[in-house]
């Protein structure tokens, strides 16, 4: 690890060990509300099949992940909760929002009690629109994330994020991951069929 | 499938007269308890109870056989000072001058059982044995500003428990009697009561609800520009040919 | 077939009890102080997000007190200043695994108001979606229960063959979880053609699922014995409590929505009976669920067999506006008795909303039935309770 840390690796070992990284995530299964059902039919059921992507959905608990996936509704009150587990987490994680809820609020967005987004929360690599996603949007994401965590500078990535401790009210401890560096955007766009239901998608005629 | 309405028929009726019968019939059970009773033909039964002898009006009516607890809630009868919030071209298309009118008149017609108070109680309880149920409405009179505390009914319906801590912090009612009267689904921090019509929705305050229309509107100028250049196109294609 | 014997299970109560009695004798021998156990909110055995605070004294509970709200929404607020068309996109999401039929007594409700019925075909096509879902959501519990008692086969069983379900909701609705397909005074569409001979094919596909967890998990003998006379709930508490659903007819009372307070959908045309176990333990809930997952799968087949002709919607102006009024409606849903209480103004939307779901009752017996019970079993009776966040958070 000191070695990554320190000295430039030669491009076809550091494609190597991104090349590991990337088929061998294991993802700590965050499951808040309806897309938890969607999330377990990407990961437990046979049609989906995620562990042939090299995803393995089986720590119980987030200090063995490399991966958290967010699904559903984020509240006020869970918040806390979720940055704790998030922190918690070995460098370097990645997060997957998956869901409207967990985008942007969805179709809670005028709700008292819900966190309009879980990116005010923790910081996200891959974004997966849908009410609730179809499991194929979930894997798309994944497959993304994939191709992001291919590219990344090796040294940089395993440096880890500077802690920052807040000195004045501002809680902002995580500089956002440059995206310039891996070239990949980090909204995936499925065009599966579940309709979105953002808030202006959610009337009828 | 005339058959099948006049059957629903004859059960509406049916259940009309089993109601009345209900209904008379814990009237008299109750006592002076009972305000006013209410039935909706073939829908439901509403009871307005007393609110001094809630507590013991409900144990007569589990006595009675009304033994399987279904909910207790509350209804704020005031309007929202925000309205719904209908700022929307399609709101204000669907709200006409008639129905301003008929709102202002059906106040009083609107409540089923009657009252007056801006908080009721409500609740719900059926009788396997009977195939009944009964909704039991009672006035929760103002005091100082608040609305006067209620008797709570745990110890007779224990499932009551998490229902009048869900009222308690949903619309400020305090139970007395009630062990634990704290938050229930809220942060301990939250203030305000969510479900009292005066508490706003703050991301509606700050941003106009979308409404129906999905797709931006475009602006005249950016539409005459794209029709030029769409005419252009057509024009040169034309030449072209 | 009928209920399995009940001297057993009396038998195993009672070893039950003399174990918990020479339990407490060890306890107070080595004096085990009290211990705090958070399970939760994050536990793969709460089904989302339930937080549970127990006191032990060595391994028996003292106390259990769920700590609920991180799945609030607040869709009783929402619907408030929501028109009625969008409700039902929102009241979708209330029990995610059913979720077509939370829309039901919503839709029923909003039309008793309006003097409004939906046609007979509208009527039925419901009922069988309404069945459908019910389906959907119990055969994962099917599955699930086995996770929670340590078998991890029958849940990918029930992954598998629950796909086939939300394949026939999602060829009719379009949706695989939120359908947003009930409307008032009828439904969107009507059901695609070839659409009755697959649904047959996939109850008969079912009834194989049934018979598979019956042998799979109901006659494993670890099953049995970790569920028999766990977290017995007699049927009087069960009533006070206002326990619904498979929860209420597993502690023997005999009571259920579709057959009893049938607000007009076609449950009344076809020839089904209600099931009920007179133990009350997780087991008993278990295999009620089962038998209902099998009594739903021939309702379907009977509905679909006789579907009525005609059109689909009711009329209705373009623009819902609900007359003033007060109704209640409730369905016996997936997990119980699911109402909602309709206040109307006469505008665009409802005035008040109050959701009577039946996780929210379901669960609140959980204090009561936790006492005195081990820890392992504290996962049992959870998982045979079986709730749904955001059916007790809203």
């Amino acid at each position: 690890m000191a070695l990554v840390d320190k000295v430039k690796l030669p491009k076809p070992l550091s494609w190597l060990l991104n090349f590991g990284r990337a088929r061998s995530l294991w993802v700590y299964q965050w499951g808040l509300a309806c897309c938890a059902i969607e999330m377990g039919a990407a990961f437990g059921s046979p049609r989906y099949d995620v562990m042939r992507l090299g995803v393995i959905p089986f720590p119980a608990s987030p200090r063995q992940a490399d991966l958290v996936v967010i699904s559903g509704t984020v509240t006020d009150k869970m918040a806390p909760v979720i940055r704790r587990l998030y922190e918690q987490m070995p460098e370097p994680k990645y997060v997957i929002s998956m869901g409207s809820c967990a985008n942007c609020g969805g179709p809670y967005w005028d709700s008292y009690s819900v966190t309009k987004g879980v990116d005010q929360v923790i910081p996200v690599d891959v974004y997966v629109p849908g009410c609730p996603p179809r499991p194929e949007a979930l894997l798309e994401g994944i497959v993304l994330l994939q191709e992001r965590i291919q590219r990344e500078d090796m040294q940089e990535r395993w440096r880890g994020e500077p802690i920052v401790v807040p000195t004045s009210a501002a809680s902002s401890t995580r500089v956002p991951a440059a995206p310039g560096a891996s070239g990949t955007a980090p909204t995936s766009a499925p065009a599966t069929g579940t309709a979105s239901a953002v808030p202006a998608g959610s009337a009828q005629a | 499938m005339a058959d099948d309405t006049g059957d629903e028929q004859s059960d509406d009726q049916a259940g009309d007269e089993a109601r009345e019968a209900l209904a008379a019939e814990l009237s008299e059970l109750l006592g002076d308890a009972v305000v006013e009773s209410h039935v909706e033909a073939g829908q439901n039964l509403w009871l307005r109870i007393d609110i001094e002898q809630w507590h013991a009006a409900m144990a007569a009516l589990r006595d009675a056989g009304f033994a399987y607890f279904g909910f207790l809630s509350a209804i704020d009868w005031t309007d929202a000072p925000e309205g719904r919030y209908e700022d929307t071209e399609f709101d204000a298309a669907g709200v006409g001058e008639d129905d301003d009118a008929s709102s202002a008149t059906a106040e009083e017609t609107v409540r089923r059982g009657g009252g007056e108070t801006r908080f009721q109680l409500l609740a719900q309880l059926h009788s396997p044995a009977r195939h009944a149920a009964v909704l039991i409405k009672a006035d929760v009179p103002p005091a100082d500003g608040a609305p006067a505390s209620v008797p709570s009914i745990i110890d007779v319906f224990a499932g009551a428990d998490w229902h009048e801590r869900e009222a308690h912090e949903m619309f400020g009612l305090v139970f007395d009697g009630h062990p634990n009267l704290e938050h229930i689904y809220l942060p301990t921090e939250f203030e305000g009561h969510p479900l009292r019509k005066d508490f706003p929705l703050l991301a509606r305050a700050v941003k106009p609800w979308p409404g129906v229309v999905d797709i931006e509107e475009i602006p005249p100028e950016l539409e005459a520009q794209l029709e030029a250049e769409v005419m252009a196109e057509f024009e040169a294609s034309g030449a072209g040919a | 077939m009928s209920p399995p014997p009940t001297a057993s299970a009396l038998r195993e109560q009672q070893a039950y009890v003399a174990a918990q009695a020479a339990d407490a004798r060890v306890n107070v021998e080595l004096d085990t102080g009290d211990m705090t156990l958070n399970i939760g909110p994050q536990h793969p055995a709460t089904h989302g997000t339930l937080r549970i605070a127990c006191q032990l004294d060595g391994e028996q509970v003292i106390s259990a007190e769920p700590l609920m709200g991180y799945m609030h929404r607040g869709y009783e607020k929402l619907c408030e200043v929501r028109t009625y068309p969008q409700c039902t996109t929102l009241i979708n999401r209330i029990d995610w695994l059913g979720s077509f039929a939370n829309e039901v007594p919503f839709i029923l409700a909003a039309e008793q108001l309006m003097g409004v019925e939906a046609p007979p075909r509208a009527q039925w096509i419901r009922t069988i979606l309404f069945e459908l879902s019910r389906i959907a959501n119990v055969s994962l519990f099917l599955g699930d229960m086995g996770v929670q008692v340590g078998a991890l086969t029958p849940v990918f069983f029930a992954f598998r063959d629950r796909e086939r379900v939300l394949n026939q909701i999602e060829e009719v609705t379009g949706g695989r979880f939120h359908p947003n397909f009930d409307r008032i005074g009828g439904l969107k569409d009507d059901i695609p053609r070839g659409w009755i001979a697959e649904t047959h094919a996939v109850m008969a596909k079912m009834r194989g699922f049934c018979d598979e967890m019956e042998d799979l998990l109901m006659g494993n003998e670890i099953f049995q014995t970790r569920c028999r006379s766990v977290g017995v709930i007699p049927g009087d508490v069960a009533l006070s409590y206002g326990l619904s659903g498979a929860n209420l007819r597993a502690s023997g009372v005999d009571w259920d929505l579709r057959r009893d307070a049938n607000p007009g959908l076609a449950w009344d045309q076809v020839d089904w009976r209600v099931w009920t176990h007179p133990d009350g333990d997780s087991f008993a809930r278990y295999w009620v669920r089962l038998q209902e997952t099998r009594e739903a799968t021939k309702i379907v087949d009977q509905l679909l067999d006789g579907i009525p002709s005609g059109p689909i919607m009711a009329k209705v102006p373009r623009i819902i506006k609900v007359p003033a009024g007060e109704a209640y409606v409730s369905t016996e849903n997936p997990l119980g008795e699911m109402g909602y209480y309709v206040v109307s103004k006469g505008g665009l939307g409802p005035f008040r909303v109050k959701i009577r779901t039946p996780s929210f009752s379901n669960i609140s017996v959980v204090p009561w039935v936790m006492r005195g019970t081990y820890v392992p079993d504290i996962i049992t009776i959870l998982g045979s309770l079986y709730f749904i966040l955001g059916d007790i958070d809203r």
